[in-house]
């Protein structure tokens, strides 16, 4: 298909795409982002052509290789079409047998989803509880396509809300319907993007040059929404950008992504050179006289490149020191020029709701809190994953009506919402809504999407450790309250854990908290002391167990717990001793073995490999 | 010394003034930051070298010291946290005797933490190499850095089901394009002819999907795009997709059993798709 002149034509071509019959065969779906590929979907999709090859079966079965689906706890699996029948953990050797049952439209009983409890598999996705529970707008389109093929997008109806705006361009229509949408930023902060648009668009004059950047950074480890649409839908996203630089009256747009995310880049680039093939990007769009091209950033590794003034210095070519708010970037950002930044899940919306419509769009979720929100999973979860839902469902369903409850019969004790900058609810809050305003409350942040679910095995002094180590590093290092301040509260966070600390530890906590928020210059120096003050409201037992009796309760501060083998137990395999990196275990064969407590440096590998659970865990002191 | 200058020259040719990138790119060809090269850079771009320093130190991908031959990352992310992240640092700092950050002296192996890969499901995740291991316990540590110090992808190549020997034909005559007195990797090479500049000549590329070994008459240069033939009605082979590696128009065949194979004319590139 060569570069299409005219946006008659462009309506012709996308028409005649739709118009194509679709073929009556069953259709595998292979998910492969970069966990499936993680988890061996380049395997099992080698061997999936390998066999419709050698049986000549491509008229009886067609492979679709698509981005993430969100059903990561299952990786490698299998989704045959059109029952939507799902083959979890498929393993090499399973494959013909599925294909074969999906020609013959039999399904394999004993491989499917199964549902606990019951003898019974489930049939298709829309049973599974993870799905059923979900409402999965952005993500369900991702099952559609494959992302380096713009066909699939055109035959999914992707670029219908394009053609809408292209057909007849009206800038204040389109701020209108976001804003009548009620989208929020899906980046953390939700401020509405309506109104980031409506300002962008009134700043400046007609020759003023703007831009549109796409912030694809993702910093908040645990998080990766954002991953899965770029990756898996590039041109949604590009759609999306299209849309917003008409709105505001861009010519450019940059799509910043993180550099630890290869396949996302790759997708990128190759949608973007489809686009501009197709002639729906560059100068001059499908014979108007609206300029709008793309071009994509790559991140170096710096977390405050989330930071939206960072962000812009990084574009620049700087070293990403945030600076002072007003200006805000939509008067003043790269360059000096008015930019408009809007989070990757945001721009992926727009497509949406200007096909759908603002008032659609907003019949879901609840007032101030419209539409869904892409959360990633993780941590200890039976069903860890991408979940899409309305805004407004409460914790309790996600994590148990989802995520299936904890895993291995042990008790939920918390989410961490919002990454770095978030906290942590306790479990007797789990029937809050998942919305801005009730998360914040609570002590935490909606973020960009993480939710990680905590454990019993989970210390929470340990948590608080890791983020403010993490944010030490992550500092630009202008503030000397961010500075300083992170640094001294996770110094004070490892004497607790190490069984050195002092009750007078946690006022002083408390009170750098405060000072840091309050003092520092941009979000990461303000919300960083949140995983502390949240797990110190809610959790503080934790933190006077550590300090007064020097337990950790959860068993995982290594300074405070010990290994010992129980002798009733040990059969004396020797594998321990063989295995132990220190040479800390000794015994002869056959009898009892014992670890040097002065040699051992608690790695806990002994404890992971003794299958008589002969090897115990317990506080060292009482 | 005189690689150094042209390779920064290129450089700011394909990205202009943007720093960030100039630096990526100079990473990717040396495996780290050599101070003549930031020294370069400055002076090209007409900046202060201490701006250029400051960015190579600020941004946390960015090297100083050269690498090792296999890259080791451990992300450590709050998912893979969770999930005993530290344990598998520990585990590979002692097998390695090294801390991240630091190069084994026999320059094999690099160790690096990294804040989060977006792969938090299947976490702990280890990179190495540009591969993805996943579920990662300290227990098979030891196994993972075996495989790599002898090579991961080396499998026998006739067990190993994951190999397609594919036989492919012309898109326009139809006529067979394999060659099986001149096999390649144990099966019958594919035939065409192909032309650069004013070379013209044989080409055989093996018929298993996945390996990209081949034969030719004449030596082509990385990086050269050839036109390709069949050499049976004299067609060029031009196909309608573009490679997903470099955007070069792609050869199709035919492939018997339905389906079409396309490879990318550019010397060196590994870009190819198979479609069923």
């Amino acid at each position: 298909m060569g570069r299409i002149a005219f946006v008659e034509d462009f309506i012709n071509y996308r028409q005649l795409i739709l118009d194509e019959t679709e073929e009556n065969k069953p259709c595998l779906v292979i998910s492969a982002g970069t966990c499936g590929q993680a988890s061996g979907a380049n395997d099992i999709m080698r061997i999936s052509k390998r066999y419709i090859l050698e049986n000549n079966l491509h008229d009886q079965i067609s492979l679709r290789i698509t981005g993430c689906l969100g059903f990561c706890e299952m990786e490698p699996f299998i989704l045959v079409e059109p029952n939507n029948t799902i083959y979890p953990k498929t393993k090499m050797e399973d494959v013909p047998g599925i294909i074969d049952a999906s020609i013959a439209g039999r399904t394999l009983e004993e491989k499917i989803c199964q549902e606990d409890g019951n003898n019974r598999g489930y049939c298709s996705l829309e049973e599974i509880p993870f799905f059923k529970n979900q409402r999965r707008t952005l993500l369900a389109r991702n099952q559609k396509l494959d992302p380096i093929r713009i066909l699939h997008y055109l035959r999914a109806g992707g670029y219908a809300a394009f053609e809408k705006v292209i057909s007849n361009p009206d800038p204040d229509w389109i701020v209108s319907e976001i804003t009548r949408s009620g989208l929020r930023g899906r980046g953390g902060a939700g401020f509405p993007t309506g109104k980031k648009w409506k300002l962008a668009r009134e700043t400046g004059n007609g020759f003023t040059r703007k831009f549109v950047v796409c912030n694809a950074d993702e910093g908040d480890p645990g998080a990766y929404m954002d991953r899965s649409l770029l990756e898996g839908n590039p041109h949604s996203i590009i759609e999306g950008m299209i849309i917003a630089g008409i709105a505001i009256g861009a010519s450019q747009g940059y799509v910043y992504v993180r550099n630890e995310y290869p396949l996302t880049i790759k997708h990128m680039l190759i949608a973007l050179r489809q686009a501009r093939d197709l002639g729906i990007l560059g100068k001059g769009i499908l014979g108007t006289n609206i300029d709008f091209d793309i071009e994509i950033i790559k991140g170096a590794g710096a977390f405050v490149c989330g930071e939206e003034t960072a962000l812009i210095r990084s574009i620049e070519g700087r070293i990403a020191q945030p600076v002072q708010r007003p200006p805000y970037p939509v008067e003043k950002g790269v360059w000096g020029c008015p930019t408009c930044i809007n989070n990757a899940e945001t721009l992926a919306n727009v497509p949406v709701i200007i096909s759908m419509g603002a008032d659609e769009y907003a019949k879901v979720g609840t007032p101030n809190n419209r539409g869904t929100k892409i959360f990633s999973l993780v941590g200890k979860i039976r069903n860890t994953g991408l979940v899409e839902v309305p805004l407004g469902i409460t914790i309790r369903e996600v994590v148990y009506g989802i995520g299936g409850g904890p895993q291995d019969n042990k008790k939920v004790k918390a989410v961490q919402t919002g990454g770095p900058s978030g906290g942590c609810i306790p479990e007797s809050m789990f029937d809050l809504p998942i919305d801005y305003e009730s998360l914040a409350q609570a002590g935490s942040i909606m973020g960009s999407g993480g939710m990680i679910v905590m454990d019993e095995t989970t210390c929470m002094v340990d948590i608080a450790r890791y983020y403010t180590n993490f944010l030490q590093g992550e500092s630009c290092g202008k503030c000397s309250t961010c500075r300083e301040g992170i640094q001294r509260m996770n110094e004070i966070l490892t004497n607790i854990a190490e069984g050195r600390g002092q009750l007078e530890d946690l006022a002083l906590l408390e009170e750098l908290g405060k000072v840091v928020r309050e003092a520092s210059l941009c979000g990461l120096g303000q919300t960083a002391p949140n995983p502390v003050l949240s797990t110190l409201r809610y959790f503080k037992d934790e933190y006077i167990s550590h300090i007064v009796e020097k337990k950790c309760p959860a068993g995982v501060c290594k300074a405070l717990i010990m290994y010992t083998i129980d002798a009733d137990k040990c059969t004396g395999c020797g594998l321990c001793r063989k295995k132990c990196s220190q040479g800390a275990i000794e015994g002869e064969p056959k009898k009892p073995h014992s670890i040097a407590q002065d040699t051992c440096v608690t790695c806990g590998m002994c404890y992971e490999l003794c299958t008589f659970n002969a090897v115990l865990k317990t506080n060292r002191e009482g | 010394m005189t690689e150094i200058p042209s390779l920064v020259e290129s450089l700011v040719l394909r990205h202009g003034s943007h720093l960030i990138a100039i630096l990526e790119d100079i990473q990717e060809h040396h495996s780290y930051l050599p101070e003549d090269t930031l020294k370069q850079v400055a002076h090209r771009l007409e900046m202060p070298l201490r701006d250029v320093y400051g960015v190579a130190t600020f941004y946390k991908s960015f090297r100083l010291t050269p690498r090792g031959e296999h890259l080791v990352s451990v992300c450590v992310g709050t998912a893979c946290h969770v999930r005993g992240a530290q344990a598998i640092v520990a585990e590979l700092a002692s097998q390695l005797g090294i801390k991240p950050g630091e190069t084994t002296c026999d320059k094999a192996f690099s160790l690096e933490t990294v804040n989060c890969l977006g792969a938090c499901a299947v976490g702990p995740v280890v990179v190495i190499d540009g591969k993805y291991f996943s579920k990662v316990k300290a227990t098979n540590v030891k196994q993972i850095l075996d495989d790599v110090s002898s090579g991961t992808d080396k499998t026998a190549i006739q067990e190993d089901k994951r190999v397609i020997p594919v036989q492919v034909n012309c898109p326009r005559c139809n006529h067979s394009f394999m060659d099986p007195n001149h096999p390649i990797d144990g099966h019958p090479s594919i035939r065409v002819t192909i032309s650069f500049g004013p070379k013209h000549g044989w080409h055989r590329l093996s018929s298993l999907y996945g390996s990209y070994n081949f034969e030719s008459e004449h030596h082509r240069p990385l990086g050269v795009v050839a036109h390709y033939f069949c050499p049976h009605c004299h067609t060029e082979l031009i196909g309608v997709s573009e490679c997903p590696e470099c955007g070069t128009t792609m050869v199709p065949m035919i492939v018997r059993g339905g389906g079409i194979a396309q490879v990318c004319p550019r010397r060196g590139c590994r870009g190819h798709m198979l479609d069923v």
